[in-house]
């Protein structure tokens, strides 16, 4: 099947594509996290309303706007907002209603703001002609507002396509200008388009409007989000500034237009990347400092000193230095001194510096644009270093700036709100155009379902729902499999003595009541080598090993690697590792072993507790990618499924896929063997798969449904000509800036675990829904948002909200409740286990135990 | 090659690189190098090009811009804002840079004190209501030290392709180098002032006579004047609009100066301690295998020493200690250090920076800091 119909429209024939066994209709892409094609953004001019009928005059909806300069960057922008992908109409029994419907009703508010239009709003779109033609833009602008009268003072005008608040009399307008050379000139002033407020190009409108506001407010913009740079929070321990800030978008949620906006925190960095570069080169011998050096800084994000850009460093050309000389666009040569100097005039003090290298994310209109070089001496560093994020002084150093309580988040927001209803300048730019925001945050009614009962070797216990978790209730239970630590190793440095024996006396006394048999370990001494560590593993693992502990003495992480490296994929026996450090500690050691002996247990195949699952013969899936961006451009995706009703046993595998490779074929891989594992077990197949996938980027909503979903579908037709069982696809999305505030007791708190939102601040034309299910004990607890992109399941909302919840209660690694179904958190924990030490697929013989916790 | 360039120039195809405009811009670039001057206005600054180029030049301390069109100016006068990179490490010099909405013909006071004042192609735009007022406002009032004039020289004309009447269908008038000298040395005598004349866009070879294409006359006050009796001399209300202000981060402002100088003591001062303890550490390995003994010479310390160890450190207080869960670094020896010393300049105004910003010791003779997580 060709398209037939411009970009436009066939986009609009897209929404339908989840129901067809397609993978022909469009080219495939070539990989996990394809860029938006041009093509694709001019689709975006129809959209909305998935329960309606697109209006036909939308679809012209103008190539010109999308090339406005009213934009305060001007050029396309991605879709962050997945806007376009409109999944629910292709779902029969969400049409009419997506609620639930259990659970205690609670009065919930959120960090959205109604925007409000004067009644019959409407954006008008016109086309300006000229005759004679006038090239400039400043006198096309000039001639058209000599008739301001006619016009008005509010307007956008690219110089082609006007719009305004308001009808001009006639469809039609002709007027005459006169230039200063006492040239006549006729303008045609043609209506092309009457926008309703909810019409994408208006949405669109709104967003560039509401920028312009940020802007008159003194805010900075950096990349994605404005920031306030007149009061930074300073953290010279790590020189590091944390400006504070805003992300704001304006949407059609479900019932109306609203802004959304959350507060964000900008960790820049006082110091250039050169300054890091010789601190980094006093600190480590000079023969490993541009390995180390070149892991530390690619992949973060740099802000050059002379203009407000920020780039993603990709590679450091050593070779170079800032004497090396590039061809300007007017065919010039010039050295990167002398350009700097000339064009911004900064001094390049170092010449010996090398030079980053970013490679463009976007092409310009058909053209992919070169590599740009920076120079380290005129770019700052701004983001965490992985380091950084692993120093838990700093973070904490920093956590006390950033994370704020429900109450802080709701002030620090409502001032923003304040500050434009207080604005005079940004309150008549809103009043020109007929457009306000509501004052008062929008509130609504959420609904907190029951707790669930953790099962456990035939008793059952509760939990306080307001803390989500149970390791006090469970502490010394039974455990429901509990597996015999009959032969072991336990592997320790000399100076790590005691503490090996002082875990292995812990064990003694906790293991017991779990149920867990245990032998005393093989104490094997080795030296702090990571060949040492090799060696003795090689020499004393057995078939009939049950574990291996090793006890390491510090965090480095090549020996970690080595040891997990050889222990899943050449000889594929669980492992434990532990940092000794952790057990110093005699206070806490009791409470460790337990935490140690229920993960050994799960990795050798135990299993812990469960819940009441009440559908059968379902089959649940999650899917996570790691992406690494240190070493070339690999992305690994861990993909787990269920073996069992209890959920309680998970097969695993993972895809390793390279620059170029599809995530996809490798995922019908995993699930075409996750159902031959499943069958194994059970002697039946499934008669429900439901997939909860994760690692889903902003703007990479449509190429899942219109490419995984298919290939999903298709792998479940090939098992067998009668073999058709409903699947259900989740998209699982941890990272949103919706924020629930409950309001008790005057103040705004966090909503307790088990809060669910179906209604006001979910998307029209998509079938999803928030969960909060996870308690946090400081800050603002943040929603899930889950979208059910694709179900032929016919269950009720309200029962896949459930169930969603109650596979939050289980990941074996936590005793509570945790932000994502237990499969999404198995599959992350595996994909990172992969990305990060392993870098191959680990042994299939591994596949049904949680060896990657 | 040089026959390729002849044949060009013959059939009037008159190329410039770089362009003209940019050629313009960099005489002035060219000009604030040389001069140095602090204060430098643009009138008719149209989209704020030169103001953003002369923004990074060091030493201009307060940049203005003047145009009659508020929407031409507004439309990209954002890039004159700071950037974060001037927030992160403030620069020693301080900039305002203001835009003012208004006309040349008119006085206000925000434009006394100027070293430059530059008014790049305005003149021709000027109705002749309008350039009879100029002198008068801008050698008259603004009064200067400098003034840079450009505009067309018509003589040129006959080499541009496509140019009948006036290059651009704004300009009044067009005109040629004795016109316009006629009336820069008339206006020269008038406020007395010298003036030079120069340009860009030089002539092909062989019709010199023609002279540049834009004109440009450099005007010099000739009599000295002080910003202040200016501002005496000349009340006058105002009669601009400000469109646009940014004040620009900068050491001057004690604000900055102190988060800067707080800032580089406190990273200074962990990096001391991180040497000071890396060097024990090693020190002690050679002799004991592990940190429990280095713990126990840190409690040790704490006990024993502590109190001997400060007073011996108000006498001399010239190397860091470790005192019991904290090392003591002398503010003596992180005023040493080059990036501090330059910030601070003096050793009392470091302390009076860092005072209630930084732990110090009781005599507050030297920093604290914690090594607990270590």
């Amino acid at each position: 099947q060709e398209r037939l119909f411009p970009t436009v429209l066939g986009f609009a024939g897209s929404e339908t594509l989840p129901s067809q066994p397609s993978g022909h209709l469009q080219p495939q892409q070539p990989c996990l996290l394809p860029l938006l094609s041009s093509g694709e953004l001019a689709g975006r001019g129809r959209q909305r309303g998935p329960l309606s009928v697109p209006k036909p005059e939308e679809f012209q909806i103008s190539a010109g706007f999308q090339e406005m300069s009213l934009g305060d960057r001007g050029g396309r922008r991605r879709d962050f907002h997945d806007l376009g992908v409109n999944t629910r109409q292709a779902i029969e029994h969400v049409r009419e209603s997506k609620t639930g419907s259990s659970g205690i009703m609670i009065r919930l508010s959120t960090n959205y703001f109604r925007l409000t239009s004067r009644p019959q709003w409407a954006l008008y779109q016109y086309h300006v002609d000229y005759n004679p033609q006038m090239e400039a833009r400043r006198l096309r602008s000039a001639l058209l507002f000599q008739h301001e009268e006619l016009i008005g003072r509010t307007h956008a005008f690219d110089g082609t396509v006007l719009f305004l608040p308001k009808k001009l009399g006639n469809k039609v307008t002709e007027v005459f200008s006169r230039t200063r050379n006492g040239e006549d000139v006729k303008i045609t002033i043609t209506l092309t388009n009457e926008l309703p407020p909810t019409s994408p190009t208006c949405l669109q409108f709104y967003n560039i409007i509401f920028r312009r506001l940020l802007k008159i407010m003194n805010l900075q913009q950096i990349g994605r989000n404005y920031y306030n740079p007149s009061d930074p929070i300073s953290i010279p321990n790590h020189r590091l500034m944390v400006w504070p800030g805003f992300t704001t978008s304006i949407l059609q949620y479900e019932k109306s237009i609203m802004l959304c906006t959350d507060v964000s925190h900008k960790v820049l960095r006082s110091e250039t990347v050169l300054d890091f570069m010789y601190n980094l080169y006093n600190q480590v011998e000079e023969q490993r400092f541009r390995d180390v050096c070149t892991k530390e800084l690619i992949g973060l994000i740099v802000l050059t000193k002379y203009n407000n850009k920020t780039y993603r460093v990709d590679d450091i050309d050593w070779d170079a230095n800032p004497k090396c000389t590039f061809i300007k666009a007017d065919g010039s040569e010039i050295s990167y001194i002398d350009y700097y100097k000339m064009q911004y005039n900064q001094e390049i003090t170092d010449l010996n510096q090398p030079v980053l290298v970013s490679q463009p994310r976007r092409r310009r209109g058909s053209i992919m644009p070169g590599p740009a070089v920076l120079i380290p001496e005129l770019c700052y560093l701004t983001g965490l270093t992985e380091k950084m994020r692993n120093d838990f002084n700093m973070m904490k150093d920093l956590s006390v700036h950033t994370r704020l309580t429900p109450e802080q988040r709701q002030r620090e927001v409502g001032r923003l709100i304040d500050y434009i209803q207080k604005d005079d300048s940004v309150q008549r730019e809103l009043r020109d155009w007929g457009l306000s925001f509501d004052s008062n945050l929008l509130s609504f009614t959420g609904r907190v379902v029951q707790a669930e009962k953790i099962h456990q070797a035939g008793r059952v216990f509760d939990y306080n729902p307001h803390f989500a978790d149970w390791s006090k209730e469970t502490r010394g239970a039974p455990l429901i499999n509990a597996r015999p630590l009959d032969n072991w190793l336990l592997i320790y440095t000399r100076r790590n003595y005691d503490v090996a024996n002082a875990l292995l006396q812990n064990l003694f006394k906790v293991t017991p009541s779990m149920g867990i048999k245990m032998n005393k370990a093989i104490m094997i001494e080795v030296d702090d080598r990571t060949e040492a560590y090799l060696r003795v593993l090689q020499q004393n693992v057995t078939s009939d090993t049950n574990i291996v502990f090793c006890l390491l003495s510090s965090s480095r992480k090549d020996k970690y690697d080595a040891i997990k490296k050889y222990l899943c994929t050449d000889c594929p026996i669980p492992s434990q590792c532990v940092i000794a450090r952790t057990l110093s500690k005699p206070q806490s050691i009791m409470a460790i072993a337990t935490k140690i002996a229920l993960q050994m247990n799960c990795k050798m195949g135990g299993e812990l507790w469960s819940i009441e699952i009440p559908l059968k013969q379902l089959m649940v899936v999650g899917i996570d990618c790691y992406h690494d961006t240190v070493s070339g451009k690999r992305s690994i995706a861990g993909f787990v499924a269920s073996l069992n009703q209890g959920m309680t046993r998970w097969f695993s595998r993972c895809v390793l896929q390279d620059r170029g490779q599809e995530l996809v074929d490798g995922l019908k891989a995993c699930l075409q063997t996750a159902l031959r594992d499943w069958f194994k077990w059970n002697k039946y197949l499934p008669s429900r798969v439901m997939v909860y996938r994760d690692g889903v980027g902003d703007g990479q909503l449509k190429t899942l449904v219109n490419y995984e979903v298919p290939q999903l579908l298709d792998c479940l037709k090939s098992v067998g000509k009668d073999y058709n069982p409903r699947l259900s696809v989740i998209v699982v999305k941890k990272r949103v800036n919706t924020r629930f505030f409950a309001q008790s007791g005057g103040r705004p708190q966090n909503p307790p675990p088990g809060t669910v939102v179906d209604v006001e601040v979910t998307r029209p034309e998509w079938y999803d829904f928030f969960i909060v299910s996870q308690a946090v004990k400081s800050g603002s607890v943040a929603p899930t948002h889950y979208n059910v992109v694709y179900d032929s399941s016919g269950l009720k909302p309200d029962h896949v909200q459930r169930l969603t919840y109650k596979l939050c209660h289980m990941y074996y690694n936590w005793s509570g409740v945790i932000r994502v179904p237990a499969p999404c958190q198995y599959a992350h924990k595996l994909a990172f286990l992969v990305g990060q030490s392993i870098h191959r697929e680990p042994n299939l013989s591994l596949s049904d135990r949680l060896y990657y916790l | 090659m040089d026959k390729n360039v002849q044949e060009e120039r013959f059939m009037g195809m008159i190329k410039f690189t770089p362009p003209l405009y940019k050629q313009r811009y960099q005489f002035i670039k060219d000009l604030v190098g040389k001069y140095k001057p602090k204060k430098v206005a643009d009138l008719g600054c149209a989209d704020c090009t030169l103001l953003w180029m002369l923004k990074f030049c060091s030493c201009i301390e307060v940049l203005a811009g003047l145009d009659i069109c508020e929407n031409v100016m507004k439309e990209k006068m954002h890039r004159l804002s700071p950037l974060p990179g001037d927030y992160l490490q403030p620069a020693e010099r301080s900039l305002t840079v203001t835009l003012h909405h208004g006309s040349v013909a008119h006085k206000d006071p925000c434009m006394l004190g100027f070293d430059l004042v530059t008014c790049i192609e305005l003149i021709e735009h000027l109705e002749e209501s309008e350039l009879e007022k100029f002198p008068e406002v801008v050698f008259g009032f603004m009064a200067p030290t400098m003034v840079v004039i450009s505009t067309p020289n018509s003589e040129f004309n006959p080499l541009l392709p496509g140019v009948t009447l006036f290059r651009h269908p704004d300009h009044k008038f067009e005109w040629n180098q004795a016109e316009f000298q006629s009336w820069a040395l008339n206006i020269a005598r008038c406020y007395d002032y010298s003036v030079e004349f120069t340009g860009v866009g030089p002539p092909p070879t062989g019709m010199e006579d023609v002279g540049f294409c834009t004109q440009i006359g450099v005007f010099v006050r000739k009599y000295s004047q002080t910003s202040e009796t200016a501002h005496f001399e000349k009340p006058t209300k105002a009669a601009y609009k400000t469109v646009f202000k940014a004040v620009y981060p900068s050491l001057k402002d004690e604000k900055y100066l102190q988060n800067a100088v707080v800032s580089e003591v406190i990273f200074t001062a962990q990096v001391i301690k991180r040497s000071l303890l890396d060097h024990l550490k090693s020190e002690h390995e050679e002799y004991n295998d592990g940190p429990v003994e280095i713990k126990s010479k840190f409690q040790h310390s704490k006990n024993c020493v502590s109190e001997d160890l400060e007073k011996l450190a108000v006498g001399k207080s010239l190397e860091p200690f470790v005192n019991g869960n904290a090392v003591y670094v002398p503010l003596t020896k992180i005023f040493s250090f080059p990036k501090v010393n330059q910030l601070c300049g003096t050793f009392e105004k470091l302390c009076k920076l860092i005072t209630g910003k930084v732990t110090l010791s009781s005599d507050g003779s030297g920093v604290m800091v914690n090594t607990e997580h270590e």
